[in-house]
């Protein structure tokens, strides 16, 4: 937190001083996804995928629910980084030219954990192994040189953090809904 | 005194309500004679009046917290110099933008030719580093050329102004500079940023490789070219070409036709920067060996041009790999601030299990965290607006790594007016043991790695062991 705080610091010197310009951006992956208005993005974007799958009473099942976070999540980014456009591609593909059955297998394969990072070898590659493994991890991203793999896997690990933390708060605020009865309003 | 000098010079009356303005506005006297020289050879229009007001009043805002220092000379001579640069270029020019950002020149200077003759280089680089932040933070790929002018204008008039008689101050200035170009050219990635970089650092190398000359008249012909290109490229180099031919000083002649081919050359591929790699760098080698002086610690580091070390390899192939080396370790040091617990962890290799790891306990998490939605979703029909305003108040919550998760404020701070629909009362002892889910086993297995993590990031152990009881009942 302290970038965040360094940074704003240095936007408000700056603004203060530059009147004339608009206020900086940093770009580090850390401070792109902890703001705020990125997280309240995000839920909004959540919140009404959600909403409409549920309307539309199309939602079977839990990989339903983590594709539309997944593709809630890629929308946030604005497709600026592979692994958002990767996921976007992937959703619009699936979704446009296949069976439900199709639709829901390759769902499935999905959902399925993803296996344990390889061994490490006894050989000399090992960064290199386990840049590929990496590499298969973030979507999109399995050919990638090891600087832009880096930098995708930055973004998508603040990313993910973001999304982890989204959904934990709105199952919490859904299981205290059934559980807690009628709370006072605030 | 400097004061009637100024005056006599031709200053404008239109001037005259301003003066006394700035002065009570810088509280220092030394000032006022810089704004003068603002408008010394400009001829009164309206629209360029007010523009210099505004440049003067934006000059003071500037100059007045960073100039401290007694006013030498030097130094006015130099304010009244980019001034009237500043001027000249406002008087070609009559787009605000451009009067802007020769005002964001000129005021960008001034903070470092105020201080004058200092020879205390810790307070030269405290200005050089909050003006290299400053630059460096500045929207730099929406006005990359300007920032970039105005970054090698604060090298020059560092330089010039400060007079300072190390090479190595200038160099670890030109260092600092490049260095934050080199970061933001990392961060970023963009083929502008870098080659923006490599032209600074090619720049100040070019200046390295230079005697220093009369400083007024290197500063001017620097300046002006830095002003006027920073208005608009396209529209500089005209501009450039006659002021080159104007001042005929062939120090810095190669400099701006540099800038222009690298100007042209914005967008091109980064590949072509490295042919530039190998002539510039024997030069700047050669020079830094004539200087005498130790090569600095951290030679400045770019995506093209780098400054070999001492003792190490020169060609452009070892340095390529170097930078490259550099960026991906500092991609590194990202994704470790990224991963909690990696501070102890040395090495890219374990780091990088740490980082896999990492990544794939997060994606379960999601995927769990789905699931339940999942079995929760289809029971409750909520309204957007109430998760929203919840949301709202959640967003608030620091991260999971760092703080307890209040569970009270959640269940306190949901309103459950608009839900039509509520389970069966449960005894709230546990948030998640009221989840009305089927136990599995298999999960429990999965969730060890992520009560790893959960341990190393602070999770309340209590609270994450009634949610893996929710896992496990989650089918």
């Amino acid at each position: 937190m302290s970038h965040a705080a360094a940074d704003t610091a240095a936007d408000a010197a700056l603004g203060s001083s530059g009147k004339l310009r608009t206020a900086p951006k940093s770009s580090t992956p850390v401070n792109r996804w902890r703001n705020s208005s990125k997280e309240r993005a995000y839920r909004r974007r959540l919140v009404e995928v959600l909403c409409s799958a549920a309307a539309n009473s199309r939602s079977s099942g839990p990989c339903s629910i983590k594709e539309a976070a997944d593709s809630a999540l890629a929308t946030t980014a604005h497709g600026r980084s592979r692994w958002s456009r990767a996921i976007l591609f992937a959703r619009r593909c699936r979704g446009s030219g296949s069976s439900r059955k199709l639709l829901a297998k390759a769902g499935g394969t999905r959902c399925r954990l993803t296996s344990a990072p390889p061994p490490p070898t006894k050989k000399g590659n090992k960064l290199g192994h386990r840049l590929r493994a990496l590499g298969r991890l973030v979507p999109g991203c399995r050919k990638l040189p090891a600087l832009t793999l880096l930098e995708e896997a930055a973004d998508y690990l603040a990313a993910l953090e973001m999304q982890a933390k989204a959904l934990r708060d709105l199952t919490d605020v859904l299981s205290a809904a059934e559980s807690g009865g009628v709370p006072p309003e605030n | 005194m400097e004061k009637e000098r100024f005056f006599g010079g031709g200053w404008k009356s239109a001037h005259a309500g301003l003066l006394p303005e700035v002065s009570a506005f810088a509280g220092d006297e030394h000032l006022p004679h810089s704004f003068v020289g603002f408008g010394w050879e400009q001829p009164v229009h309206g629209q360029e009046a007010h523009a210099q007001q505004l440049e003067s009043a934006l000059s003071s805002l500037v100059s007045s917290p960073s100039s401290n220092a007694p006013d030498g000379n030097d130094s006015v001579v130099i304010r009244e110099l980019i001034g009237r640069l500043g001027s000249i270029c406002n008087s070609g020019n009559v787009s605000p933008s451009s009067r802007c950002h020769s005002a964001h020149a000129s005021y960008y200077s001034t903070p470092l030719s105020s201080p004058p003759k200092l020879n205390l280089a810790g307070a030269d680089h405290q200005r050089q580093r909050m003006l290299v932040n400053q630059v460096a933070a500045a929207p730099f790929l929406a006005d990359q050329g300007f920032a970039e002018r105005a970054a090698r204008f604060s090298c020059f008039g560092a330089a010039e102004a400060g007079q300072l008689s190390r090479v190595s101050s200038r160099q670890s200035l030109a260092k600092e500079v490049a260095a934050s170009y080199a970061m933001m050219a990392g961060s970023s990635s963009s083929p502008e940023a870098s080659s923006a970089s490599e032209k600074l650092t090619a720049v100040v190398a070019e200046h390295n490789a230079r005697k220093r000359k009369a400083a007024p008249k290197g500063k001017g012909k620097a300046a002006a070219p830095s002003s006027s290109s920073a208005m608009d490229p396209p529209e500089a180099s005209p501009k450039i070409e006659s002021f080159i031919d104007a001042s005929k000083l062939c120090e810095l002649i190669p400099l701006p036709q540099e800038e222009n081919s690298d100007s042209k050359r914005c967008k091109a591929a980064e590949a072509g920067g490295a042919d530039k790699d190998a002539p510039v760098k024997p030069k700047t080698e050669q020079n830094s060996s004539d200087d005498g002086n130790a090569k600095p610690p951290e030679p400045p580091k770019d995506y093209i041009h780098v400054r070999a070390r001492r003792g190490q390899a020169t060609d452009s192939h070892s340095l390529a790999e170097r930078v490259r080396r550099e960026k991906i370790s500092e991609r590194m040091k990202l994704l470790q601030d990224l991963v909690p617990g990696c501070n102890k962890v040395t090495g890219k290799a374990v780091m990088l299990d740490e980082i896999i790891n990492y990544v794939q306990s997060l994606q379960r998490q999601v995927e769990f965290l789905s699931m339940k939605l999942a079995t929760l979703d289809p029971q409750l029909e909520f309204d957007t607006e109430t998760l929203l305003s919840k949301e709202m108040h959640q967003v608030h919550v620091p991260l999971p790594q760092q703080v307890l998760f209040p569970l009270d404020m959640a269940t306190s701070a949901f309103s459950l007016a608009q839900l039509p629909l509520k389970l069966a009362e449960n005894p709230p002892d546990s948030m998640f043991s009221s989840l009305q889910l089927p136990p599995i086993d298999h999960l429990a297995n999965l969730w060890e790695d992520d009560l790893r993590y959960v341990v190393q990031t602070g999770f309340p152990q209590s609270q994450e062991a009634p949610f893996s009881s929710g896992a496990l009942r989650a089918e």
